[in-house]
C-alpha cells in the first residue's frame, strides 16, 4: 500500500531517530523505533532508515533489540553492505553471559537473508550447537538449516551433519525435534534424514516428553522406518497406542497415518486401528472451531473411502446445525449420503430434508442433489420427497429436483414412471439454464410418459425466441424437440418447424447452428435414418456400479492422509463433473453417428458411448479377446467396424515397478505435439477425464512445475500402451511405446487422449464437447 | 511448516506480518487480501489456495489470522497451531480485537518470534513464553471480563466444570464437559482423581457383591470419548482407567469429556407459532425447568428471533424482562433466577411489515442460555488423592473443593 506523503514520514522518522534527545530518552527512542516497525507492515518502504536502525541496536534494551533485528531482517537483502556493520553487535552478543540475548542474537544473525554471511555464521553457529543453554541451542539446530536454505548449491559441511544426528540425544526435547526438521532441510536432495533402527527406537521413547506438535512430525519423520520383523512392529505399534487416543486431533491422525502405513501387510491391525480412531475422529469434527471440525471432516471422508460403514452409527453426528458455515454443511452432508443404511433412511431423509429450505440456495441445491443420489438405492421414499419439494414453488429447489429427476432417470430406469407424472403435474418451469437443460432432457427423451411434454416444450420454445438463452440451453431444446418428433410427430412437427428454422436463419451462434442444419439435413434423409441415429439408450443402470460406493484399499489414499491434501480434494468434485457431462449430453445421437462420419478423430465421450452401447457391462477384463488373435480378426473387418474393435481398458492395473521395467525396455514408437496445455488445469481433472475413457494415470508431478510430467498407461486387446506426456512453457510431447505393437489400437489411442485434451480445454469454454471436431 | 503469519482487520488492513520463510513474499500479504477478505462471496474453504500457496485462516470477531505455506503441510496441525496462537494472545491481552492487537503490537511480534522459528512451532506454552517475553499485555477490560475476573479471585474454585454443548434436544444432545483444576501445592506430588465413569465403576463392580454394582450402575454415566492434559498418564488410564498425574501449577484443563446419554435437560423450550394473516405473527414459548426444586438456575436467556420484517412487537412474559431488540431481530427474555420444576410463559405479537418477497423467512431456532449448579451429563468427581512422599504433607492436610456448573452451549430449539 503507497501511502501519500510517505517519503516525508520517512524524513521525519530519520530526524527524530538521529535525535540525540530522543536516543537519550529510552522509552520515546523506542517508541519510534516501533513506529517504524508499523509502517514496515503496512508495507511502507522504510528501508532508507538502515542505518539509524543499526545504531539503534546497540542498546541493552532487549524489546529494542528485537524491534530492531525484526526490522533488519526485513531489510537485509536490500542494503547488504549496511548490515554487514549490523553483524559486529550480533557477534558480540552471541558470546553474552545471558543465554536469552545469545539465542536471540544467533537466530536473527542467521535470519538475516544475505548471500555473504556464511563465513561470519559458521563460528557462532558451531558455539551455539555446544552451548549450555538448550534454548540457544534450539536456536542454533535451525540455524543450520537456514544457513544451508541461503546458498543451496554448496557443499554440506560433513561435520555439521554429523554434529546435528548426534544432538538427536540431546536432552532437550525441543532440540531433538529441531535436529530433525534440520537435517530435513540440508539433505534435502539425498533424500532427507536417515531414520534408522537406533533412531526410530530413540525417537519413540522420547514420545512422551514432546509437546504435540513436535508429536506429529516425529510421526511423520518416523513413516520412513520399515520395523524389520513382525515382533518389533508390533512392539513400536503398542507403544504408540496411546497417542491414538491423542487430545490433538493432528496427532492423533498422524498417529493412524503411521498404524495404517506400518501395518499395511495386516489387515485386522489396520481395522483395528481405523475402529479405536473413530472416537478422536469424531471428537474432531464436534469441537467448537469450525475450521478443525473442517479438517475433521475432510479426514472422516477419506477414511470412508475404504470403511464406508465405520461411521454409519453416528449418523446423528453429521446433522448439520444452523450457524454452522457452508463449507462444514456441504462436507456433511456428502458423509451422510454415504452413511444411509436401511436403519437410518428414515431419519437422514427427513434432516436432509430440512435441509433443502435452507435459505442459501446453493446449500438447498445440495441438499436436493444428495436425496437425488439416496434415490438410487432408496427409490420410492426419496421420490416421495423430491415431488413434495416441487410444490414449493421456488426458482431454486424446482431447478434442482428437476436435475436430480434427470440423473435419477438414468440410474434407475424403475422409476421413470413416478418421474414422468411429477413432471408431468409440475407447472413451475426452472429459470436457470441447468435446470432447463435436464427438464428438456426428460421431455424429449420420455415424451412418451410426458401427456403433455409437446405443449411444454411449445411453451419453452415460445420462450426461448422471445429471449435468448444460453446455447446449450438451445442445444438441448433442439436434441429434445427432435426427439420428440420421433416419437409424437402429430403434436410437435409445428414447433419443431418453427425452431428449426429460427435456429438456421436467426442464431449467432455457430454450435447451435451447425446442429440445427445437422438436424434438418438428417431429417431430409428419411425418419428411419433419423430416428437409427438418434435412439441411444435411455438409461444405463451399469453406471451406478461406475459411481456408486467402492471400498478403495487404504493403500490409495494413506499416502496422503493428514495432509493438505484431503482438505483441497478436489478429486470428487471433478469426478461428479465429468459424470454430470456424460449424463446432460444428449449423447445417444453420436454413438449412432459414428459410423456415417468420417473416421478421423472420435470424441471420447462417443468411443465410451459406444463401447457402453455394443456392450451391456463395463467389466472390461471379461471381454478382452484372447490374445495373440486379435490381429488377425481385425485386419478381416471392414473400415466401419475398427471403432467396434478398439476398446481401451485400464485393468488388469500395473504396478509402478512393472511399468517402469516396460518403460525402460521398450522403444519409443511414435512422439507427437499436442497443442492443447494439460498443466493449466489440476492434474486430478485430468487424471479423472482420462479416467472415464480408460485410460490411467500413473504418476505425474504437482501442478504448476514446469516441466511438468504425467505416465499414462492403458491396454487395449492385447497390447499395452505406455504414454509420457512432457509440457514445457507451451509445447506438450506424447511420447508412446507399446507392446506388442499394434498400429491401429495405436492409431485410436491417440485420437482418444487426443479428444481427452480438447474436452479438457474446451469444458469451461463451449459447453458442447462433441461438437468441437 | 508455516512460511509467514498474517493479522489482518475486518477492511483487510495488515495488522501484523511476520515472514518466517523466503519462499513467501510481499505479495503473498495482497494475496490473501484480494482473494479472501474482499471476496465477494462467502468464505468457501478455511484453506484458500493462491498461486501455489497455502492459506489458512481463522476468524476471531473480526480479525483474520492467516497462516501461510508452499508445502504439503499437515492441516489439522496448522488450525490447532492458530488456535493455540489464539490463545497465548488471549492470555497475554485478553480479547482478540483490533484495538488490543494494535496496542500490543510489539508484544505479539515478540511472541511471534519465540512461538516459531524458520516456521517450526517452538514454544506455545503460555506459562513457558513468560521467561523470554519482556513486555505486558494492555488489556481493555469491558465491564463484563472485569465482574468475570473479580468473581474468580473471590470464588474459590478447585473444581469446576462448564461449557455444556446441546445441540437439537429433541434429535440429538451432547455434552462436552471439561474438569477444570486449580492447584497450588508444593512439591512434586502425584494425584489420583477418580469420577463416576462407567467403564471404572464396572470394573470396580466385579470385585464387590452384586448388590454393589445394582446400585452404583445408576450413579455412572457413559462417557463416549474423553481427552486429557498432558500431565496424564496414558497407559496408566489405558489398562486400569485410573487418572493419575503430577499437575502442573496453578489454573489448567484436566479432561476433555463429551457425553450423548443419559444426560439431564435442565429446560424444556415449547415454542408455538402462529400465523396470522400476511402481516401478524403470535409467537408463544413456554420454558420448564427440570430439576431438584432445590437448586436455582441463573442468567437465563432465551432469544426468540423474529422475521426481518417486523415492525413492532407487544410482548407480555409472567417473569423476569422481556424486550424486542430490532438491531439482532430477536426478542430477547432474561430471567434472573428460576427454581426446578417451575414453568413460566412468554407470549408475543409480531407485527409485520407487507413485502413483495417471495423467500420464506428461514425461521432460525430459538437458542437458550443459562448456568445450573449441577452437572447435566451426571458427572461426579468421587474423589481427589494427593500423595507426596517427599514433602511433609498428607492427603488429608490439602484443601479441596469441587464446584459444578452447566453452562449452556449451543442450546436451540426449532420452531
Amino acid at each position: 500500500m503507497p501511502y501519500f506523503g510517505s517519503e516525508e514520514t520517512v524524513k521525519e522518522l530519520k530526524r527524530a531517530l538521529s535525535n540525540p534527545n530522543v536516543q537519550a530518552d529510552r522509552l520515546r527512542y523506542r517508541d519510534y523505533i516501533s513506529k517504524v516497525i508499523r509502517y514496515m507492515t503496512q508495507g511502507l518502504d522504510v528501508s532508507a532508515l538502515f542505518m539509524e536502525m543499526v545504531k539503534a541496536s546497540a542498546t541493552v534494551d532487549i524489546v529494542q533489540k528485537k524491534l530492531v533485528y525484526l526490522y533488519m531482517c526485513t531489510y537485509a537483502s536490500v542494503k547488504p553492505e549496511l548490515a554487514l556493520l549490523a553483524i559486529n553487535t550480533l557477534r558480540k552478543d552471541c558470546a553474552d553471559p545471558n543465554p536469552m540475548v545469545r539465542g536471540l542474537a544467533l537466530r536473527n544473525m542467521c535470519n538475516l537473508r544475505m548471500p555473504g554471511l556464511t563465513e561470519y555464521l559458521e563460528q557462532p553457529l558451531v558455539a551455539g550447537l555446544r552451548d549450555k543453554a538448550s534454548y540457544v541451542r534450539r536456536v542454533a539446530v535451525l540455524g543450520c538449516a537456514k544457513m544451508h536454505s541461503l546458498q543451496p548449491s554448496t557443499e554440506i559441511d560433513s561435520s555439521i551433519v554429523n554434529e546435528l544426528y548426534a544432538l538427536l540425544r540431546d536432552p532437550d526435547p525441543v532440540v531433538v525435534v529441531n535436529c530433525l526438521r534440520a537435517l530435513e532441510e540440508i539433505l534435502k536432495d539425498e533424500g532427507g534424514v536417515v531414520i534408522n533402527k537406533p533412531i526410530a527406537h530413540h525417537l519413540l521413547n522420547r514420545m512422551k516428553d514432546l509437546d504435540s506438535w513436535s508429536q506429529s512430525e516425529v510421526l511423520t519423520f518416523l513413516l520412513r522406518y520399515i520395523p524389520r520383523s513382525d515382533e518389533e512392529l508390533f512392539d513400536v505399534l503398542s507403544l504408540l497406542d496411546a497417542f491414538l487416543q491423542s487430545p490433538h486431533a493432528h496427532v492423533a491422525m498422524a498417529t493412524l497415518c503411521l498404524f495404517l502405513h506400518y501395518a499395511s501387510s495386516h489387515t485386522a491391525v489396520q481395522n483395528d486401528a481405523l475402529q479405536r480412531s473413530t472416537a478422536p475422529l469424531l471428537a474432531s469434527c464436534g469441537t467448537t472451531s469450525r475450521e478443525l471440525r473442517f479438517a475433521g471432516l475432510c479426514h472422516i471422508r477419506q477414511v470412508m473411502r475404504s470403511q464406508p460403514s465405520l461411521f454409519a452409527s453416528h449418523y446423528k453426528r453429521f446433522f448439520c446445525s444452523y450457524s454452522e458455515p457452508g463449507y462444514i454443511k456441504l462436507h456433511k452432508m456428502e458423509i451422510l449420503v454415504e452413511l444411509v443404511n436401511d436403519e437410518n433412511v428414515a431419519l437422514v431423509l427427513e434432516e436432509l430434508r430440512s435441509y433443502c429450505t435452507d435459505v442459501s440456495p446453493e446449500l438447498a441445491q445440495a441438499a436436493i442433489t444428495a436425496i437425488g443420489r439416496i434415490a438410487r438405492t432408496y427409490t420410492e421414499k426419496c421420490l416421495e420427497i423430491l415431488t413434495g419439494l416441487l410444490s414449493l414453488k421456488q426458482d431454486h429447489i424446482t431447478s434442482a429436483v428437476i436435475q436430480a429427476f434427470k440423473d435419477l432417470v438414468w440410474f434407475c430406469p424403475q422409476s421413470t414412471a413416478s418421474v414422468c407424472n411429477a413432471i408431468e403435474s409440475c407447472t413451475d418451469r426452472p429459470q436457470d439454464s441447468e435446470g432447463k437443460r435436464a427438464l428438456l432432457w426428460l421431455l424429449g427423451e420420455h415424451s412418451e410418459g410426458i401427456s403433455s411434454a409437446p405443449y411444454v416444450l411449445e411453451e419453452l420454445c415460445a420462450d426461448e425466441l422471445k429471449t435468448e438463452w444460453s446455447p446449450g440451453v438451445k442445444l438441448e431444446l433442439l436434441t429434445a424437440a427432435v426427439k420428440m418428433f420421433l416419437s409424437r410427430p402429430a403434436e410437435t412437427q409445428d414447433t419443431l418447424g418453427r425452431l428449426l428454422h429460427h435456429c438456421i436463419e436467426e442464431e449467432s451462434d455457430m454450435c447451435v447452428r451447425d446442429r440445427a442444419l445437422f438436424y434438418y439435413r438428417l431429417l431430409q434423409r428419411g425418419i428411419q435414418e433419423t430416428k437409427r441415429v438418434l435412439s441411444g439408450p435411455k438409461s444405463d443402470p451399469s453406471l451406478s456400479m461406475l459411481t456408486g460406493r467402492q471400498e478403495e484399499p487404504v493403500i490409495r489414499w494413506v499416502s496422503d492422509f493428514n495432509t493438505l491434501a484431503p482438505l483441497m480434494n478436489k478429486h470428487d468434485s471433478m469426478l461428479k463433473e465429468s459424470e454430470r457431462l456424460l449424463a446432460t449430453q444428449p449423447m445417444g445421437v453420436f454413438s449412432a453417428l459414428a459410423p456415417l462420419m468420417d473416421n478421423g478423430t472420435s470424441s471420447p465421450l462417443q468411443t465410451e458411448r459406444q463401447r457402453r452401447a455394443s456392450e451391456p457391462v463395463v467389466t472390461t477384463t471379461e471381454n478382452e479377446p484372447p490374445p495373440g488373435d486379435t490381429d488377425t480378426t481385425l485386419s478381416s473387418h471392414g473400415k466401419e467396424d475398427e471403432e467396434e474393435a478398439f476398446c481401451l481398458s485400464a485393468s488388469p492395473p500395473l504396478s509402478h515397478e512393472e511399468f517402469e521395467k516396460l518403460w525402460v525396455e521398450l522403444q519409443t514408437l511414435h512422439t507427437q505435439n499436442l497443442l492443447a496445455p494439460c498443466a493449466q488445469t489440476a492434474p486430478e481433472t485430468l487424471q479423472a477425464i482420462l479416467q472415464m475413457v480408460h485410460i490411467q494415470t500413473l504418476a505425474f508431478t504437482p501442478a504448476h512445475t514446469l516441466p511438468w510430467r504425467a505416465f499414462l498407461y492403458t491396454r487395449s486387446a492385447a497390447t499395452i500402451i505406455l504414454t509420457e506426456i512432457l509440457q514445457e512453457e507451451d509445447t506438450v510431447q506424447v511420447s508412446v511405446k507399446q507392446y506388442p505393437e499394434n498400429k491401429l489400437a495405436l492409431r485410436g489411442f491417440l485420437s482418444t487422449l487426443q479428444s481427452a485434451f480438447q474436452t479438457l480445454n474446451a469444458e469451461n469454454t463451449c459447453e458442447n464437447v462433441a461438437l468441437s471436431f | 511448516m508455516i512460511g509467514g503469519l498474517f493479522i489482518y482487520n475486518h477492511k483487510g488492513e495488515v495488522l501484523i506480518s511476520r515472514v518466517y520463510r523466503d519462499d513467501i513474499g510481499r505479495n503473498a500479504v495482497d494475496a490473501f487480501r484480494v482473494n479472501v477478505i474482499h471476496a465477494r462471496q462467502q468464505v468457501r474453504s478455511p484453506v484458500t489456495n493462491i498461486a501455489r500457496t497455502s492459506f489458512f485462516h481463522v476468524k476471531r470477531s473480526n480479525i483474520w489470522l492467516a497462516a501461510v505455506t508452499k508445502q504439503n503441510v499437515n492441516a489439522a496441525m496448522v488450525f490447532e497451531f492458530l488456535y493455540k496462537m489464539c490463545d497465548v494472545m488471549t492470555a497475554y491481552f485478553g480479547k482478540i480485537s483490533e484495538e488490543n492487537i494494535k496496542n500490543n503490537f510489539v508484544l505479539i511480534y515478540e511472541l511471534l518470534d519465540e512461538i516459531l522459528d524458520f516456521g517450526y512451532p517452538q514454544n506455545s506454552e503460555t506459562g513457558a513464553l513468560k521467561t523470554f517475553i519482556t513486555q505486558q499485555g494492555i488489556k481493555s477490560q469491558s465491564k463484563e471480563e472485569q465482574s468475570q475476573i473479580t468473581s474468580q479471585v473471590t470464588g474459590q474454585i478447585g473444581w469446576r466444570r462448564e461449557g455444556i454443548k446441546y445441540r437439537r434436544q429433541v434429535l440429538s444432545a451432547h455434552v462436552s464437559g471439561r474438569v477444570v483444576m486449580k492447584s497450588y501445592l508444593s512439591g512434586m506430588p502425584e494425584c489420583k482423581f477418580g469420577m463416576n465413569d462407567k467403564i471404572v465403576i464396572d470394573k470396580q463392580g466385579k470385585g464387590g457383591t452384586t448388590d454393589d454394582t445394582g446400585k452404583s450402575g445408576k450413579q455412572s454415566i457413559a462417557i463416549d470419548d474423553c481427552t486429557f492434559h498432558q500431565c496424564v498418564r496414558l497407559s496408566k488410564f489405558d489398562s486400569e482407567r485410573s487418572i493419575s498425574f503430577i499437575p502442573p501449577d496453578g489454573e489448567y484443563e484436566l479432561m476433555r469429556y463429551r457425553t450423548t446419554k443419559d444426560i439431564i435437560l435442565p429446560f424444556r423450550v415449547i415454542p408455538l407459532v402462529r400465523e396470522v394473516g400476511r402481516t401478524k405473527l403470535e409467537v408463544k414459548v413456554v420454558i420448564k425447568s427440570n430439576f431438584k426444586p432445590s437448586l436455582l438456575a441463573q442468567k437465563i436467556e432465551v432469544r426468540i428471533p423474529t422475521p426481518l420484517n417486523t415492525s413492532g412487537v407487544q410482548v407480555i412474559c409472567m417473569k423476569g424482562k422481556a424486550k424486542y431488540k430490532a438491531s439482532e431481530n430477536a426478542i430477547v427474555w432474561k430471567i434472573k433466577r428460576m427454581a426446578g420444576m417451575k414453568e413460566s410463559q412468554i407470549s408475543a405479537e409480531i407485527e409485520l411489515l407487507p413485502t413483495n418477497d417471495k423467500k420464506k423467512w428461514a425461521r432460525p431456532p430459538i437458542s437458550m442460555n443459562f448456568e445450573v449448579p449441577f452437572a447435566p451429563s451426571g458427572l461426579k468427581v468421587r474423589y481427589l488423592k494427593v500423595f507426596e512422599p517427599k514433602l511433609n504433607y498428607s492427603d488429608h492436610d490439602v484443601i479441596k473443593w469441587v464446584r459444578y456448573i452447566g453452562r449452556s452451549g449451543i442450546y436451540e430449539t426449532r420452531c
